[in-house]
């Protein structure tokens, strides 16, 4: 990494900081515009009398007046205080952190295994457009971008789990019988094999699909044919001139698709049981639990701007020909 | 990988095989075993003092003891207490507490602890205490064992209500972990230290709550297991895999689908309970008094006459539950009457609708109405469909709107913005508390779960007041039986079906829930059979 590259990168993180700050004014207003009163949710089935609902009110600060409780939040950010969980009465950060690492072994784990998987695909199905091997794997490309996520880890689940008892169902270890050390990382990665799978379906066919029309597009250019002209063999002309070319819209999409990824991953994880942020996303929208919600919005938002300066500065590393200034 | 499955697959064959047999040796009890049981969603604390929610009490009542509990016929037995004495004027209650009782960190259980618990806890922060707490004029400790309740006039569900965790949240917490702490932010909520039959081990968050057997618990042999584990599980369907899979050992009746409860009944690896009767439920129909045409009685009986209840427990609830014919329910026998239902009668229906003035216009319609139901429970939004197309036919023309829990609570118990909504009531343990506070004139609160309906009928609020004092059993019964015929005609809400609650639990385990607390009792008890 160059120095301008490093001076880009920290330019662009600066840059990012009145973003994280527009982004929380937005979701402050979403959050709070929603129907729904925290209260409700947290008293439950019980018929408690207006005291007590009046405590609970100034307990968590909901008495304030909403501008108010903008700016204790936001002065209360700055000294990265996220606030109490109504919910779950715990600090937010120290909630967000426990479910954080769940999330990230999924994701990342799916993101390795879909990208690439999907342009190692992509380059072998490029070789021969329109071929049996191109037309069944763009079909189920096809098949795979289209599945809703719920449906295929409901299905996923059925046939893998219920029917051929292959995987577990539930959770990220076996709890009838806690394994330690070796044992617990391969029964941990035994429970992750389900959700990866679901959850990569549709970044992989994402990435083939662009993977494949790129390569073909590349494979079709002036240099490869001098390439092959210059006698090279052919798998050195498609996986080193024609695959680095290609794959650089490639990443670009992989990083944007960073964003989306964190969105699914509250109805894989709701599905699986996995104890990651995304279901606590989904207790926190069912509860109205405004300072969890806060929190998980900034910190998720702050991820998807910490990958997309991430993946400029992967670009620069495969593209030589990008300056950056 | 490859080769892990395999073992696995081979596993899985091997438990088929396990499968116990149609004799199903009960046998003696014995030591060992790992329970697994699915709560739906993940509680705030472990403690049972800030909250009302199924997960927290599932848990907390396996950490903690009551005074008392309930049995069967929801009377109470002893939990801590082993003894006690109620005096002739029904005023005041006292108790005599097991002399062996240790907290988890070894410290003794006295009447101190039971003395700060009811005063500088359930008192000030239980979301319940409002409803039974004004009663009681004082808690103290008499002896180091022994505690006194004095009442401020008699309370006939006094016991009750002590041996209904739910109702009262009444776990006794130890004095010397929350003395001079904030009760409500104690670390020791999400970590408690506790008296009861298992102890706290760890807190995976989002994942699960593990708890160890109490090797020096008060009770003689219990408890039987070693280990319990609370697996957060919140998708109904992967939920109910992993239990047929046999990866979750305990589904809670509210989270066991009716759909599926007839195969579960024929299927030999699994045993179904139905107990539970103190948090016996209705599913009712919330009537707006304040829509300018729901206001008139004729109308709202009318509407009794033309929904077709049975059908709603046929095709809504497969026939698994029962219709309800009235505002207490079935299972509370001493306070129960059916004689004031609505027989299904549309004919009956249109003729009071025209009596009340609203007759059909040209298109056949009488007026709209609006029936808002919160998803969740899919019973519910197919009960709306069938009540849509009932009213229908009376000419009353009917919008079947859906929203989420919270928005739903919102709009009906806060702005009071519904005609028509569908609801559940818990009816036990004793109507005093699960029935009086839905329809007395100041439960017109805009609080959840409470009259957003804007029922008002002086008479009603008077026989509510005087009840609870009534002593003599026979009397108080009367009492209840000129309530019900007082709200079934009036109809604040139409009783539709009273849930039955019907526990899933593998049959590998024995006396998995033994009493009326059913879902959220203790599991002392409970043993696996091998």
């Amino acid at each position: 990494m160059g120095p301008s590259l490093l001076l880009y990168t920290l330019r662009r993180l600066v840059q990012a900081v009145p973003l994280v700050f527009v982004i929380i004014l937005i979701n402050f207003a979403l959050i709070h515009a929603a129907p729904g009163d925290p209260i409700d949710f947290l008293l439950g089935s019980s018929d408690a009398t207006e005291e007590y609902i009046a405590q609970l009110r100034a307990e968590f600060g909901l008495d304030r007046p909403l501008p108010e409780q903008l700016l204790a939040y936001l002065g209360k950010m700055l000294s990265f205080d996220l606030g109490y969980s109504l919910r779950f009465r715990e600090q937010v950060l120290t909630l967000i952190l426990s479910r954080l690492p769940a999330t990230l072994l999924l994701m990342g784990t799916a993101l390795v295994v879909a990208s690439l998987l999907g342009i190692l695909l992509g380059a072998v199905a490029a070789r021969r457009p329109y071929s049996a091997t191109d037309n069944v794997a763009t079909l189920a490309a096809l098949a795979g971008y289209s599945m809703p996520v719920f449906w295929l880890g409901q299905i996923m689940l059925l046939v893998f789990a219920l029917h051929l008892a292959m995987f577990p169902t539930q959770g990220m270890m076996s709890l009838r019988a806690p394994r330690e050390g070796l044992g617990m990382v391969l029964d941990v990665a035994h429970h992750l094999v389900l959700p990866v799978a679901t959850y990569s379906v549709y970044h992989l066919a994402l990435v083939f699909r662009l993977t494949r029309v790129k390569m073909q597009e590349t494979l079709a250019l002036d240099f490869i044919t001098t390439a092959r002209a210059k006698g090279l063999p052919e798998g050195r002309v498609v996986y080193r001139h024609a695959l680095r070319n290609a794959m650089l819209p490639v990443v670009t999409v992989i990083g944007l698709n960073f964003g989306f990824m964190l969105a699914g991953s509250v109805l894989t994880e709701t599905v699986f049981a996995w104890p990651g942020t995304g279901r606590l996303l989904f207790d926190a929208i069912q509860a109205r639990d405004y300072p969890l919600l806060m929190g998980l919005f900034t910190v998720l938002s702050v991820m998807v701007i910490l990958a997309n300066v991430l993946t400029d500065v992967i670009y620069a590393l495969i593209d030589p020909r990008v300056v950056y200034r | 990988m490859t080769k892990l499955s395999r073992r696995d697959l081979m596993a899985a064959g091997a438990a088929t095989l396990a499968v116990p047999g149609p004799v199903l040796a009960q046998g003696t009890p014995r030591r060992g075993g790992t329970l697994i049981l699915a709560i739906e969603g993940e509680p705030a604390t472990l403690t049972s003092h800030l909250a009302t929610d199924t997960p927290a009490m599932m848990v907390a009542n396996n950490l903690f003891n009551a005074l008392v509990l309930l049995n069967e016929k929801l009377e109470p037995v002893p939990d801590l207490a082993t003894s006690w004495t109620v005096s002739p004027d029904g005023r005041a209650y006292a108790f005599e507490l097991a002399q062996n009782v240790r907290w988890h960190d070894g410290r003794p259980l006295t009447a101190a602890d039971v003395e700060f618990t009811f005063n500088e806890i359930v008192a000030k922060l239980h979301p319940r205490a409002g409803s039974w707490w004004p009663n009681v004029e004082s808690a103290k400790a008499t002896g180091p064992h022994s505690f006194e309740f004095r009442l401020k006039q008699p309370f006939a569900p006094f016991l009750t209500m002590l041996g209904s965790v739910l109702s009262s949240g009444a776990l006794i917490m130890p004095k010397h972990v929350y003395e001079n702490t904030d009760a409500r932010t104690n670390p020791a909520n999400q970590r408690p230290i506790g008296s009861g039959p298992f102890t706290f081990s760890r807190w995976q968050r989002g994942s699960f709550i593990e708890l160890n057997r109490n090797a020096t618990y008060f009770k003689p042999n219990r408890p039987y297991l070693d280990r319990l584990v609370f697996q957060v599980s919140s998708d109904p369907a992967a939920r109910l895999l992993a239990f047929e899979r046999g990866e979750i050992d305990f589904l809670h009746w509210y989270i066991v689908p009716y759909d599926r409860i007839g195969r579960l009944r024929t299927d030999r690896r699994f045993r179904l309970y139905q107990k539970g009767d103190a948090a016996a439920t209705n599913g009712l129909m919330l009537i707006n008094h304040r829509h300018d045409r729901l206001k008139d009685a004729k109308v709202r009986q009318a509407l009794a006459h033309a929904i077709n209840r049975e059908t709603i427990n046929q095709r809504g609830l497969f026939g698994e539950a029962k219709v309800a014919k009235s505002h207490v329910g079935s299972t509370i026998a001493w306070a129960f009457t059916d004689r004031f239902d609505y027989a299904f009668d549309p004919a009956k229906a249109n003729a009071l609708l025209d009596e009340a003035g609203f007759r059909r216009g040209a298109d056949g319609r009488r007026f709209p109405l609006r029936l808002f139901w919160a998803s969740g429970r899919d019973y519910e939004g197919r009960g709306a469909e069938i009540i849509r197309d009932n009213l229908r036919d009376v000419g009353v023309d009917v919008t079947v709107q859906v929203f989420d829990r919270t928005s739903f609570t919102d709009r009906v118990f806060r702005q009071w913005d519904f005609d028509l909504a569908m609801q559940l009531f818990t009816t036990g343990p004793d109507p005093t508390v699960s029935v009086t506070p839905r329809y007395h004139t100041n439960a017109i609160r805009r609080a959840p779960f409470v009259n957003g309906m804007g029922y008002s009928n002086p008479e009603v609020d008077a026989l509510f007041d005087r009840e609870p004092t009534i002593t003599d059993p026979a009397q108080r019964a009367q009492a209840w039986h000129d309530i019900q015929r007082i709200l079934m005609r009036d109809l604040p809400a139409l009783p539709l079906f009273e849930l039955p609650p019907i526990h899933a639990a593998s049959a590998r385990f024995a006396d998995v829930v033994t009493g009326p607390q059913g879902y959220i009792e203790n599991r002392e008890n409970a043993y696996e059979l091998r």
